[in-house]
């Protein structure tokens, strides 16, 4: 068996915690060979298996998006390429709707003025890998992830996100907003990294998480690399349930206990489907949502 | 100006390229050898048990490889150590044979004269007996043991408690310097508050330059019974300097049932030190250990206290300042495990680097599956006063229960322009205003020391905040 | 009367933008200006260019104080000469106590060594007549201090800090009436302590009720564009900027 090692914290910390990095079995994920998708502005594409790059440019002063579902039992491994030039504007959706094994990786370069718009949603996934790396390497580059997930079961989600804030007055801002049941387990590791040079440069993250089972496992790991004065860097976390103050005052609004989470868990990932902005993405994603849902 | 600035060691430029190092697996060991050790037993008149300790301890040692992460500590130069500790070379320090730069600090910290002469003793003559004494007298009758925790072992009142609790919550396996401790530690204080009594002055603990090495593997065993109450100082005013560079001390603190623990400690070791200290607090039901941390010494740090949470109930409060200047890399933070129901922790750290010092804040907060009903909180804050230095957070939190509430919170930033000038404005130069709002920004733990520690930490940072503009 | 502030052919602005055009102003000692104009034009600039804040760079003109030149001296020298700028927007300060660092600017600017005792009693009776709480000396420099909270705290230091000149940089916005007046009762308390010079920005009268005006200024797009006595002030109440900003109606 060939292990792989992938997702490598920028930074190592104490080893007992296990959060330096995630090992895997190569053979699990996508095998055989390597399909090559250039994704034109508006394109949707569908990846159920196998290995595949993806290509999304966007040229100087253009605006590009574009949306990749990744679907189905097989196990895949994907990669997927940004390029987005000076001024230009990518958006890029991934709807992670798989039941089994799936590596995947976004790798965008933002240049000058570019912005880079990522929504990425994680409804299940027997075991999922994801690595963000997205390089500021322009002035005013612009970075901005929304992300959610939703776990049940023994699922697994293993995220490495890293923000590289090489040019000045670069911005990046990260928000995570995820749902536990069952058993599964969930890392996140978000870095913001201000490289000397990065002056002005602006990184912001946050996660939210929801635990709504005891056996669920949760590790956030939200870290600021800062080599550079003038920049300002902030990450917040808030991990458990329902603050006590929030179900009190919707249960005096006459909702029960359990509805409150229901509630609450649904809003979180609504919040994320609300990024997406096109329609037909949209509403495939509710129905799966709502299909997966007892009738409320 | 310039003859004001702190000492400046070289920097190592591996510092900068720790991250890079993952895979390097450094086996020191060779070094130490069974002589050597059956050497100490010797001098130390060891019991049985102690003396199969350490040789025991000296293996895991020679078998541990480096951690994988954390600075460079690639400058320590161990063979020297273990020549140190194998010629047991009695330092004789005299005040004069003290470097300038630690001698020109006591004189800005402004340490009075009286102080300054017990301290002129160190070696030959110096130990804090004045304060040692005089708080001995007052808590005595009391139950309270407060001594050296090498005669308290030789103590049979003492003995068996010394024995069933050392090195029983920072085992040797616990890492490669724990091993090192295990197998050469000497000299430390030995603490027992007997159920129900609470000290209201706190203890205080001066490291001292005495013979043998004692300050460098220091262990300091901390015991609180039932319903108990201690404030706990250690180090402080007496910035210490060694021959060798390694500072491998222990810390073990036993909190009973409803007692509170309160550790604070300031560091301010000379700038060639290497600090790899543990400490570590387990917690019974219903008690409460409270942590106050000023790092500011040191050439290379890894300093995490933790805090096991092992009863219902159980607190953790964390309090903690790093002050990395000119070719310091502080690798500070504190572990939390939550490990009974009802915890809670909450922690509070600021992170200053300037003139190219690394300071980085590193934490883990464990909530386990026994925790649930636990609450969490984190707020760290890093303060960057130039771009030549740097400023890294590193936190984990794993969570293994829905029934937590766990929050964190971080910051990274410098300090703005526009407030400099608001106070320049009102007639303070760039520096003192500057100082003014790194002291302002040092608040969380000024205002959790006594009086006179929190007095001495503001001019520790008026120190390091001058010559640092320009 | 002796000339305490002069400024000669200000200009000033960021970067690449100028903000001030040639700007010339006189303040005898004693005398209270009163400087107004639109949004934008300028007036907070030109207090903080006094004041020697590095957010601006000066491309032209001096700056005298007392006949000497000030325009390269940083903003603690500019204090100690005796000039005080009360902030639009005080910086909060956490950790640093209101009491602590006043007390800290006192003897920067006087030079001398003050008895915390008599801090204390100096502190005390100004913060009576701001009708402060005396609890605030020990909070944190305007944190947690609401609008008017902040206000007063300024007021509170040109009191303390009893400067020759005082810039007061809209110190009355967003006041409700009775702190307009406590603010009010203040500034005439400092002028008959110290008989000190004023330039007061600000968009109504209610905070000149108590003051003497000797002279208006009227700024618009970084420039002068009239002055005249305290019935300038009035005209411009009722009639506002428009024909002051050019191709106005």
């Amino acid at each position: 068996m060939e292990k792989i090692i992938l997702n490598k914290l920028p930074v190592p910390t104490f080893g007992w915690l296990k959060v330096n990095s995630a090992e895997r079995d190569a053979a699990a994920f996508g095998t055989g060979e390597e399909r090559e998708v250039l994704l034109a502005d508006g394109s949707r594409a569908e990846l159920s298996g196998g290995r595949s790059v993806f290509e999304v440019t966007a040229a100087e002063n253009e605006k590009t998006s574009a949306v990749i579902y990744i679907s189905g039992s097989e196990g895949k491994d994907l990669t997927t390429n940004v390029k987005a030039a000076a001024g230009a504007e990518v958006k890029l959706v991934q709807v992670y709707e798989n039941s089994g094994p799936a590596i995947g990786s976004v790798n965008a370069d933002i240049a000058e003025n570019a912005a880079f718009e990522l929504v990425q949603l994680y409804i299940g996934g027997k075991d999922t890998v994801s690595g963000i790396y997205a390089d500021l390497a322009g002035r005013n580059s612009c970075f901005k992830a929304d992300i959610g997930y939703l776990l049940d079961g023994d699922e697994k989600l293993d995220i490495n996100l890293v923000a590289s804030h090489a040019g000045k007055k670069s911005q990046s801002e990260i928000s995570v907003k995820g749902v536990m049941r069952g058993s599964s387990e969930k890392t996140f590791r978000g870095t913001i990294d201000f490289l000397n040079g990065s002056s002005g440069a602006k990184g912001a993250e946050n996660e939210e998480v929801l635990l709504l089972d005891e056996t669920v496992r949760n590790k956030t790991v939200p870290l600021i690399l800062c080599a550079e004065e003038d920049v300002e860097g902030s990450h917040g976390a808030s991990i458990g349930r329902i603050d006590e103050a929030q179900i009190f005052y919707m249960q005096s609004r006459g909702i029960p206990v359990d509805k409150i989470y229901e509630l609450t868990a649904r809003s979180r990932i609504a919040q994320v489907v609300s990024k997406i902005s096109d329609k037909d993405t949209a509403d495939r994603v509710n129905a799966i949502l709502t299909g997966g849902e007892e009738d409320g | 100006m310039k003859e004001e600035k702190t000492q400046v060691a070289d920097i190592d430029r591996s510092l900068y390229d720790f991250r890079y190092e993952e895979d390097e697996r450094d086996y020191l060991g060779s070094g130490i050898t069974a002589d050597i050790i059956k050497e100490i037993s010797d001098e130390k008149g060891d019991a049985d048990w102690m003396r199969e300790f350490r040789l025991k301890s000296m293996e895991i040692y020679n078998k541990t490889p480096m951690v994988e992460w954390g600075p460079s500590i690639e400058g320590l130069d161990i063979d020297n150590i273990v020549t140190y500790i194998r010629t047991k070379s009695r330092m004789n320090t005299d005040w004069n044979d003290v470097p300038d730069d630690i001698k020109n600090t006591f004189e800005k910290l402004g340490i009075p004269q009286a102080e300054r002469e017990s301290l002129a003793g160190v070696g030959a003559q110096y130990d804090s007996e004045l304060v040692y004494h005089n708080v001995r007298k007052e808590v005595a009758e009391s139950g309270v043991v407060y001594t050296d925790l090498e005669s308290a072992m030789h103590d049979e009142r003492y003995a068996e408690m010394i024995r069933t609790h050392f090195m029983k919550l920072v085992p040797p396996t616990d890492h490669k310097f724990a091993a090192l401790h295990g197998a050469v530690w000497s000299g430390g204080s030995f603490v027992y508050v007997p159920k129900g009594v609470r000290l209201e002055i706190p203890l205080q603990s001066y490291f001292r330059l005495n013979a043998k090495g004692a300050g460098q593997f220091e262990h300091t065993l901390i015991i609180l019974e039932e319903d108990s109450y201690l404030h706990f100082i250690e180090g402080c005013s007496a910035p210490k300097y060694y021959e060798a560079g390694l500072h491998a001390g222990c810390v073990e603190l036993y909190v009973g049932k409803n007692a509170t623990l309160r550790y604070s400690t300031i560091e301010n070791w000379s700038k060639n030190m290497y600090n790899l200290n543990t400490k570590r607090a387990l917690v019974d039901e219903g008690g409460k250990i409270e942590w106050v941390s000023g790092s500011f010494g040191s050439h290379v740090s890894y300093l995490y206290p933790m805090s096991i949470l092992n009863g219902r109930g159980a607190r953790a409060e964390f309090t903690g300042i790093t002050f990395a200047g000119e070719g310091q890399n502080l690798d500070t933070g504190a572990k939390i495990v939550h490990n009974a129901p009802d915890t809670s922790s909450y922690m509070n750290t600021k992170s200053i680097s300037k003139s190219g010092g690394i300071s980085t804040f590193r934490s883990a907060v464990t909530v386990n599956e026994k925790a649930a009903g636990s609450k969490s909180a984190v707020s760290c804050e890093s303060l960057m006063l130039d771009r030549i230095s740097r400023s890294d957070t590193i936190p984990v939190m794993d969570i293994r229960t829905d029934k937590a509430d766990v929050g964190h919170e971080a910051k990274i930033g410098r300090i703005s322009d526009e407030t400099v000038f608001y106070l320049m404005s009102r007639g303070l130069s760039e520096e003192e205003a500057k100082a003014m709002i790194v002291r302002g920004f040092a608040d969380n733990v000024s205002k959790e020391l006594p009086l006179e520690y929190a007095v001495e930490m503001n001019n520790l940072i008026g120190l390091e905040m001058k010559g640092s503009i320009g | 009367m002796s000339q305490l502030l002069e400024i000669k052919d200000l200009t000033a602005g960021v970067e690449e933008k100028e903000l001030l055009h040639s700007v010339s102003l006189t303040v005898g000692a004693g005398e209270t200006h009163v400087l107004m104009g639109p949004n934008g034009a300028g007036k907070s600039t030109l207090g903080s260019v006094i004041m020697g804040s590095p957010e601006y760079a000066v491309s032209g003109g001096r700056l005298f104080f007392d006949g000497e030149d000030i325009t390269d001296d940083s903003a603690d020298k500019r204090a100690k000469r005796g000039i005080f700028l009360s902030f639009q927007n005080p910086v909060e300060i956490a950790g640093v106590t209101l009491s602590e660092f006043l007390r800290n600017a006192l003897e920067q600017v006087t030079g001398k060594h003050l008895k915390l005792w008599d801090f204390k009693k100096k502190l005390r009776s100004c913060m009576e007549i701001l009708g402060m709480d005396a609890s605030y000396a020990d909070r944190d420099l305007n944190v947690g201090f609401s609008g008017g909270e902040k206000k007063k705290a300024e007021i509170l230091q040109l009191l303390v800090l009893e400067p020759k000149l005082a810039i007061l940089d809209e110190t009355d916005s967003g006041l409700d009436v009775d702190a307009v007046k406590t603010v009010s009762a203040g500034i005439d308390e400092y002028k008959k302590r110290t008989g000190g010079s004023l330039i007061v920005i600000t968009h109504n009268t209610k905070i000149l009720e108590a003051l003497r005006v000797d002279k208006t200024h009227i700024l618009a797009a970084g420039q002068i564009v009239a002055e005249g006595g305290a019935e300038l002030v009035d005209e411009v109440i009722t009639n506002g900027f428009e024909k002051y900003i050019k191709g106005g109606k």
